[in-house]
């Protein structure tokens, strides 16, 4: 095929295209109720002033995405609440700020649990207590919590 | 001597333009709701049955689209005309009639091809044109689509295209090169 004739072919390839193009749809258009519509748009919009409409977040989409989010951030606290034995942790509180007492404030805290417990074996150090460093501080505590 | 007057018949009313129409509305005018409405429906349903949606759900699809539009006129700057906007809305509302039918196993199945005045031959000649012109461009990607047939249906330049699908003008030319393309080898 010469180009020419390729030119003239792609030519009427095009128009017929269009052509067709533009009658797309052309038959079930002519089939709409135009004035049916224009009636129902109207009083969708009278019922429905566009105040009345709810704004984007409250859509549903976005209610759905908030809820999933705080399901997911309440598990997570459940799941973290759950983990690891949570006495380990007080007993280590306890120790770390018994450390920061003072001599007489210790001797308090030991008079105290003189009172509530029963010591059997365990004994006290000689010396004062203010002589004691924190590592011995917290092998005495331990005894005490058994 | 008295001049003879000339006899000119009243020229009948120019149509109010649609920004016309659109203030009013914003003003409360439900007529000038109503006049939009009869102005651009056979378009929009042309360019909704173009792109593939089905005849039974037509109406509902202009109807929807219009409550869009009209909702949303707020947002309407007057970029392009209110008709090319409107086709766009159109386009959204179709898709997403499309995500809920696929939601429901609904197939559509478009029977606006089957009815034509005119000679049987040339009837069914050009239906069948039709009708594999419209598979090709249901099976074109969302923005060769739209393109084409802002451009191809609707007649649309390019500029005014670029305006309402908020892209450039060289790249709607560029989805229409393609999509023409792709329609012709699918048609071949």
């Amino acid at each position: 095929m010469s180009e020419d004739a390729k030119f003239h072919d792609g030519n009427l390839h095009d128009a017929k295209l269009h052509e067709a193009a533009r009658r797309l749809g052309s038959a079930a258009a002519e089939r709409v109720d135009v004035e049916r519509i224009a009636v129902a748009v109207v009083e969708q919009l009278r019922r429905e002033p566009a105040g009345a409409t709810r704004p984007g977040w409250i859509q549903p989409a976005w209610l759905r995405i908030a809820a999933a989010l705080l399901l997911l951030m309440g598990g997570g606290l459940v799941v973290r609440q759950m983990d690891g034995p949570k006495a380990a942790h007080d007993a280590h509180f306890v120790t770390d700020d018994l450390t920061d007492l003072s001599a007489d404030e210790l001797r308090d805290v030991f008079n105290t649990l003189d009172e509530t417990l029963d010591l059997g074996n365990t004994t006290l150090p000689e010396g004062d207590l203010e002589d004691l460093d924190p590592q011995q501080l917290r092998a005495v505590l331990r005894s005490l919590e058994g | 001597m008295a001049q003879p007057q000339s006899i000119a018949a009243t020229p009948a009313p120019a149509p109010a333009p649609d920004p016309a129409l659109i203030a009013a509305w914003q003003e409360g005018d439900e007529q000038a709701a109503a006049e939009l409405v009869r102005r651009h429906t056979r378009a929009l349903a042309r360019f909704l049955a173009g792109a593939g949606a089905p005849e039974a759900d037509l109406e509902d699809l202009v109807q929807e689209a219009f409550i869009r539009a009209f909702r949303a006129v707020n947002r309407f700057r007057g970029q392009c005309q209110f008709r090319t906007w409107l086709l766009t809305i159109g386009g959204n509302v179709l898709k997403d009639h499309g995500r809920r039918a696929a939601r429901h196993k609904v197939v559509p199945l478009d029977d606006s091809l089957t009815a034509r005045d005119g000679n049987p031959h040339e009837r069914a000649e050009a239906g069948e044109a039709e009708a594999r012109l419209a598979v090709g461009v249901g099976e074109l990607p969302r923005l060769q689509r739209e393109v084409f047939l802002l451009r191809a249906q609707q007649g649309l330049e390019y500029d005014e295209i670029a305006a309402a699908l908020d892209t450039t003008e060289g790249a709607a030319r560029v989805h229409y090169h393609h999509a023409v393309k792709r329609l012709k080898e699918m048609l071949q």
